[in-house]
């Protein structure tokens, strides 16, 4: 293309970007576009004045296909990143092995919890006012003691509470359990299971941090109940 | 949408040619592809054909990432430049006249339409220059003629040739082609005025 003069080469190229250059006119000046730079930075100054940016209104979805057309056409599968090298599978992955870790961990801390048999009653402790302040249930199975209090109880910091089993026929106390609080469930020694029965007590001394030093009852009786079983 | 640092970096990594270069084109096809299809239908005016436009455009888009100049044009700018070329070659091979097809923009008024259609306030993400040039490009269309500004819109938009402008306004063709040159003489000029203000 001969460029005759700056002005109509302005001019050109300014309908040119607007569109109103056409047919063999457009075909001249895309050729000339490719082979003369003038051509070239005219368009370019061009382009800094005409290039409005399209407000969102003016958006359409397209197709389902589209990009699926695109992607079989253009061959992009060759350019794909390799699934083992996405930052995103690498994500997933963390987040799978995370909840696969934290379900493992569940179900360890779960299973020996299990569901807690029904525990029955089997005594009130009370003090010497009558006023009760702790309930005692045992598992059906005589070897889990729950104590539950009624009212808030808890042992000083040098303090413990030991909780006794006074037999039916009579005889020395045997230890328990030794507590901070009235609020517990512990296994009973194995021989002391089959003992909590109607006739026996169950009794509550305070004792040295610990319990008894002694393994005989050194502190005063604080609550006391009969075994109902 | 994604900002323009984004785009420019999608677009890199398409011409790239890497492994990822497909990923890359995937998302830049997620954030640009409603916009150039709206590019596209307001030139073309017929879906399945602004279809088509878009799908040459993205082609070329892909071929040509490599000529891409990142120093140089806003990334959306450059792909919506060749949806708007694919698009005008498309209806200037149409043997069809499309004037009827122009009624609803008729009824537009064009000013109102100037600032719906295109977004002039600043964005965030933008260069300063190409914020500045915006400011310029609006205020410079606001100082032309009536007719001439929508003789220019016209032709932008809805990719009008002389004789569509002419149809549409109800014009002879020598006149509108007065418009269109003196319309962008007048912006040419107001334009490299704002520019020589700055300097």
């Amino acid at each position: 293309m001969i460029v005759a003069n700056e002005r109509w080469l302005d001019a050109l190229t300014g309908e040119y970007l607007l569109g109103t250059l056409r047919g063999a006119a457009r075909r001249r000046y895309e050729r000339a576009l490719r082979e003369e730079p003038l051509v070239a930075g005219r368009l370019e100054f061009w382009q800094g004045i005409l290039t409005p940016r399209y407000s969102k209104m003016v958006e359409l979805q397209p197709s389902s296909r589209s990009w699926s057309r695109l992607e079989s056409e253009l061959e992009l599968a060759r350019y794909r990143t390799p699934w083992y090298r996405k930052l995103s599978f690498w994500r997933g992955w963390a987040v799978a092995t995370t909840a696969a870790l934290v379900l493992a961990i569940a179900f360890q801390t779960l299973r020996p919890v299990q569901q807690p048999p029904a525990q029955v009653e089997i005594a009130r402790l009370a003090g010497k006012n009558g006023e009760a302040v702790a309930v005692a249930a045992m598992s059906p199975d005589q070897r889990m003691v729950e104590l539950r209090s009624l009212r808030a109880v808890q042992a000083g910091p040098t303090q413990s509470y030991e909780l006794w089993l006074i037999p039916a026929e009579g005889g020395a106390a045997i230890s328990i359990a030794v507590l901070g609080s009235l609020d517990a469930h512990f296994a009973l020694p194995p021989a002391q299971v089959g003992k909590l029965r109607t006739g026996a007590k169950l009794a509550v001394t305070l004792e040295p941090a610990g319990g008894s030093p002694t393994g005989v009852a050194t502190g005063p009786v604080l609550w006391l109940g009969e075994i109902k079983s | 949408m994604l900002d323009d640092r984004e785009i420019k970096r999608l677009l890199l990594h398409v011409a790239a040619r890497d492994e990822g270069s497909a990923d890359a084109f995937e998302r830049l096809y997620k954030a640009c592809a409603p916009l150039l299809l709206g590019i596209a239908q307001r030139i073309v005016n017929r879906r399945e054909v602004a279809e088509e436009v878009l799908h040459d455009g993205l082609s070329t888009i892909w071929k040509s990432a490599e000529s891409f100049d990142p120093l140089g044009m806003q990334p959306v700018a450059w792909m919506a430049a060749i949806v708007r070329n694919r698009a005008i070659d498309v209806i200037s091979n149409a043997n069809v006249s499309r004037v009827e097809s122009f009624h609803e923009g008729a009824e537009e008024n064009p000013d109102g339409l100037l600032d719906r259609l295109f977004e002039w306030s600043a964005d965030p993400g933008e260069a300063e220059d190409s914020r500045r040039a915006a400011a310029w490009l609006r205020g410079c269309l606001g100082e032309l003629k009536a007719v001439e500004r929508q003789s220019l819109v016209l032709a932008y938009d809805r990719g009008m040739s002389h004789g569509d402008l002419a149809a549409h306004l109800q014009q002879p063709l020598g006149t509108v082609k007065t418009w269109v040159r003196r319309g962008m003489e007048n912006l040419r000029a107001c334009v490299e005025a704002c520019m020589g203000g700055t300097r």
